[in-house]
C-alpha cells in the first residue's frame, strides 16, 4: 500500500521544520517549501499526494500557487491553510480545485485528518485510473 | 443639552447684534423717510391753508365794513343832495329823514344838523345835544377842510363811544354839516361774526392802535390802546400775515389789512395753537405712528432674530451631531480594519505556537516511557503546563476569530424579511437553552408587524447576541429560576417596526449605559467575552437604517430596542 506524501508551503521557516518533524514522527512522508515557486519546483521532481497551501504567503500567493499546481498536476490535493480575513479567497480556492480548507490555527491533528482524506480521494481515482487503462489493454 | 461654551456664546452674541441692528435699521430708514416727507408736506400744506383761509377772512370783512361804510356816507350824500338847509332844518323833516334813514340800516343812532360855526342847530335822536357847539371837535374841523369825515370812535358830548360819518354840504355862508352816529354795538357785531376756532377774533384799531370796536379776547375794551400794536409790522401789501408773540407769552397768526385810506385797520388774530391744531394733532399722530412704529419694528426684530438665532443652533447642533456620528462610524471602521488585520497577523504566530506544542507533547511521550518515578511526577506538571499553553492558543485564536468575524465585509443579501416569520424561527434556536436557565420567554409579537429589509443571518446575529445577553444577565441575578424574556414587536409612527427585547436580568449599571456599544467594551469576566458583540448588532442594525436603543436599571432588568423602518410603498 502507497503511502500518504505531503508537502507544505508556507513563508514561516520555523512552522515548517516543526510541523514536519511531527508529520514525520507519524509515520509519513514530508516535503516542505517556504514559497509558491519553491512548491512547484520540488513538485517538478518528486512525487506529492497532498499539498497543505497557506494563503497568503509574499511572491506567489496561495491561490495563485494553487491555480500553477492544479494547472500542471492535476491529482495533486490541495488544503489551503487560511486566516480568517482570507476566507473568500479559500472560496475561491475551492473553485480553483482544492480539496478542502483550514483555518488558522489549525492543528496538527486536523491537518493529518484532511490530508488522509484527500489522499483517499486522489487513491480512488488512481484505481479508477487504472481500471480504465486496465480496459483500454 | 446645554453645552455652548463662552466662545460660542459670544459668537452667538455678535451674530445677534449684527442680525438685530440690520433688522431694526432697514426697515427703519424707509419707515422715517415716508413719515417725515409725508409730515413736511403735510404740515406745509396745511400752514398755507391756515394762511390762505385767514387771509381770505380778513379780505372778506374789509370788503364788508368798507362798502358799509361807503353805504351809509352814500345815504348821507344822498339826504344832502336831496334836501336844502332850511327842508331839514325843521324838526318834523329831519325825524322823517332819520326814520327813513333807520330803514335803510339799524346802525343809524342819530341824526344832526351843524351850521358853518359848529352849532348843532337840529337833532334827532335820543340825547339832548341840540344847540350844542362842535367848532373845536376835530371831526368837525376834519369835515370842514375835507366834505367828508369818518371818525374814530369817541366819548364826545353822551361820554359813549360812537363813531359819527359827516357830510359837508354848500360853501362859503351857506356851508352846513349832515352827521350821522353810527351803532358801535351794531358794528362790533358785524366784525365780531369773525369767528375761527376757539380763539379767532376780528377788531379794529386806528392809526395809533386805539382799538375801534369790541374784541371777543376782550381783554381790550374800545377806545383802549392795543399796546401790540406798536410792535406791529405795517404791512405794505394789501393783506400781510405775520406771527407775534404777546405779552403774556401766547404765540398769534396775524392777518392785517388796512381800512379807510389806512385810518384804521382790520386786524384777524387766531393763537397759533389754535389756528395749527389740525398741524399739532398731526404732529402728536405722527410721533405716536413713529413710535409705535419703532416699538413694533424692534419687537418684530427680536422676535425674527430670536427665531433665526434658534434655527441657526439647531441647525449647528444638528451638525455637530451628526459631526460625532460620523467620527464615531469613522473610529468603529477604523478600529474594525485595524483589528483585523492585526488578529490576522496573529493567528500566524498562534499557528507555530500550536504546531510547537504538539512537538513537545510528541516528545514527551517518548520520553515518559525511559524515566523513574520521580521524573514522572515532574513530567505531570510538564504536561499540566503544556496543557495550560494549548488553552490559552485556544482563547487567543478564540478571540481573533471574533475580531475577524467584526471586521468581515461578508457579501450582504438584502431581502424583504417578516418579523413574524424570523423572529420565532430565531427564538426557537434557544428555547432549549432558556429551559435549562428555567427562563420563561413571553412572545407578543403582533399580526400586523410590517415587513422590513436586512439580511437574514445578520438579523439573526443581532437576535441571538441580545438573546445570549438577556440569558446571561439572567442568570447572572436569579440562576436557574425565576428569568424572564420578552420579545415584542409593534409599530411607531408608521413608518418604524419596533422589536423590544426585555429580560429581567442583572440589568447595566448607569456608568456603563454609554459605553456598552463602543467595541471591545465588556463586563464579562475575562475570556468570556470580546466586547464586540453589541457594536457589532449595533452596525448591523444600522446598516439596516434602523436604530438601537437600551434603557435599563440596574438589578431590575434591561431593554433593548431596536427601531427599523418599513417598507413603504
Amino acid at each position: 500500500m502507497e503511502k500518504l506524501k505531503m508537502m507544505l508551503v508556507d513563508d514561516e521557516e520555523r512552522y515548517l521544520q516543526t510541523t514536519a518533524k511531527l508529520i514525520e514522527k507519524k509515520g509519513y512522508e514530508v516535503l516542505t517549501a517556504g514559497s509558491g515557486e519553491e512548491a512547484l519546483e520540488k513538485l517538478r521532481v518528486q512525487t506529492v499526494h497532498v499539498v497543505v497551501l497557506d494563503m497568503k504567503m509574499p511572491g506567489m500567493d496561495g491561490n495563485e500557487t494553487l491555480k500553477a499546481i492544479k494547472a500542471m498536476y492535476p491529482l495533486v490535493e490541495v488544503i489551503m491553510l487560511t486566516g480568517h480575513a482570507t476566507v473568500d479567497s479559500a472560496i475561491d480556492g475551492l473553485r480553483n480545485g482544492a480539496f478542502d480548507y483550514l483555518m488558522k490555527p489549525a492543528d496538527l491533528d486536523q491537518i493529518l485528518e484532511k490530508s488522509l482524506d484527500a489522499f483517499e480521494k486522489r487513491q480512488r481515482i488512481e484505481e479508477k485510473i487504472r481500471v480504465a487503462q486496465m480496459k483500454i489493454l | 443639552m446645554n453645552n455652548t461654551t463662552p466662545k460660542q456664546t459670544h459668537t452667538g452674541d455678535r451674530v445677534r447684534r449684527s442680525i438685530l441692528t440690520n433688522m431694526i435699521i432697514v426697515p427703519f430708514i424707509p419707515f422715517i423717510l415716508a413719515i417725515g416727507v409725508g409730515f413736511y408736506y403735510f404740515t406745509t400744506s396745511l400752514e398755507n391753508n391756515t394762511t390762505a383761509s385767514m387771509k381770505r377772512i380778513v379780505s372778506d370783512h374789509r370788503n364788508m365794513i368798507e362798502s358799509f361804510l361807503m353805504e351809509r356816507k352814500a345815504d348821507l350824500e344822498f339826504v344832502t343832495n336831496a334836501f336844502q338847509y332850511d327842508e331839514i332844518n325843521q324838526k318834523e323833516t329831519i325825524d322823517a329823514i332819520f326814520e327813513n334813514l333807520k330803514k335803510q340800516s339799524g346802525a343809524f343812532i342819530d341824526l344832526g344838523l351843524f351850521d358853518p360855526q359848529g352849532i348843532h342847530v337840529r337833532y334827532s335822536g335820543k340825547y339832548e345835544l341840540q344847540g350844542k357847539t362842535y367848532a373845536d371837535e376835530l371831526w368837525f374841523k376834519q369835515v370842514m377842510q375835507n366834505g367828508a369825515y369818518i371818525s374814530d370812535i369817541f366819548l364826545g358830548y353822551r361820554h359813549l363811544p360812537h363813531f359819527v360819518i359827516a357830510i359837508k354840504h354848500g360853501s362859503g355862508k351857506n356851508t352846513w354839516v349832515l352827521r350821522a352816529t353810527i351803532d358801535t354795538l351794531y358794528f362790533d357785531r358785524m366784525i365780531s361774526q369773525v369767528r375761527i376756532g376757539k380763539t379767532g377774533e376780528a377788531y379794529i384799531l386806528n392809526k395809533d392802535g386805539i382799538s375801534q370796536s369790541e374784541r371777543r379776547s376782550s381783554n381790550i375794551q374800545v377806545m383802549e390802546k392795543d399796546p401790540e400794536f406798536a410792535d406791529f409790522s405795517k404791512p405794505e401789501e394789501a393783506i400781510h400775515t405775520f406771527i407775534k408773540t404777546d405779552s403774556s407769552g401766547i404765540k398769534y397768526l396775524y392777518a392785517v389789512t388796512w381800512l379807510k385810506d389806512k385810518e384804521w385797520m382790520l386786524v384777524v388774530r387766531q393763537e397759533k395753537k389754535d389756528a395749527y391744531r389740525f398741524l399739532y394733532t398731526a404732529v402728536y399722530i405722527n410721533l405716536i405712528i413713529m413710535i409705535l412704529g419703532v416699538a413694533v419694528i424692534i419687537v418684530v426684530a427680536t422676535f425674527i432674530t430670536d427665531r433665526i438665532l434658534k434655527q441657526i443652533e439647531k441647525l449647528g447642533r444638528e451638525k455637530e451631531n451628526l459631526g460625532n456620528q460620523l467620527i464615531r462610524a469613522a473610529q468603529l471602521a477604523e478600529i474594525g480594519e485595524m483589528a483585523a488585520g492585526f488578529a490576522h497577523e496573529i493567528n500566524n504566530p498562534l499557528q507555530i505556537i500550536k504546531s510547537e506544542h504538539a512537538l513537545i507533547e510528541t516528545f514527551l511521550e517518548d520520553i515518559s516511557h525511559k524515566i523513574d518515578e520521580k521524573g514522572k511526577r515532574d513530567l505531570d506538571e510538564i504536561e499540566d503546563s503544556l496543557g495550560q499553553i494549548k488553552i490559552q492558543v485556544n482563547r487567543c485564536s478564540e478571540i481573533t476569530h471574533a475580531i475577524l468575524r467584526f471586521g468581515r465585509k461578508n457579501e450582504i443579501r438584502l431581502e424583504t424579511l417578516n418579523p413574524c416569520c424570523v423572529i420565532p424561527e430565531i427564538i426557537h434556536m434557544i428555547e432549549k437553552k432558556a429551559e435549562v436557565h428555567g427562563i420563561e420567554i413571553i412572545k407578543q409579537l403582533s399580526e400586523d408587524s410590517p415587513e422590513f429589509i436586512g439580511d437574514t443571518s445578520q438579523f439573526q446575529q443581532v437576535m441571538l447576541n441580545l438573546f445570549n445577553n438577556a440569558m446571561d444577565a439572567i442568570t447572572e441575578r436569579h440562576g436557574s429560576k425565576g428569568g424572564m424574556l420578552k420579545i415584542e414587536t409593534g409599530m411607531k409612527d408608521e413608518k418604524f417596526l419596533i422589536v423590544k427585547i426585555t429580560d429581567n436580568g442583572a440589568g447595566i449599571s448607569p456608568e456603563n449605559i454609554g459605553k456598552i456599544f463602543s467595541p471591545f467594551f465588556t463586563t464579562k469576566p475575562v475570556g468570556k467575552g470580546t466586547g464586540l458583540g453589541l457594536s457589532v448588532c449595533y452596525g448591523i442594525i444600522e446598516s439596516f437604517g434602523g436604530t438601537m436603543e437600551v434603557t435599563s436599571e440596574e438589578n431590575a432588568g434591561a431593554a433593548f430596542i431596536i427601531s427599523l423602518p418599513v417598507i413603504t410603498q
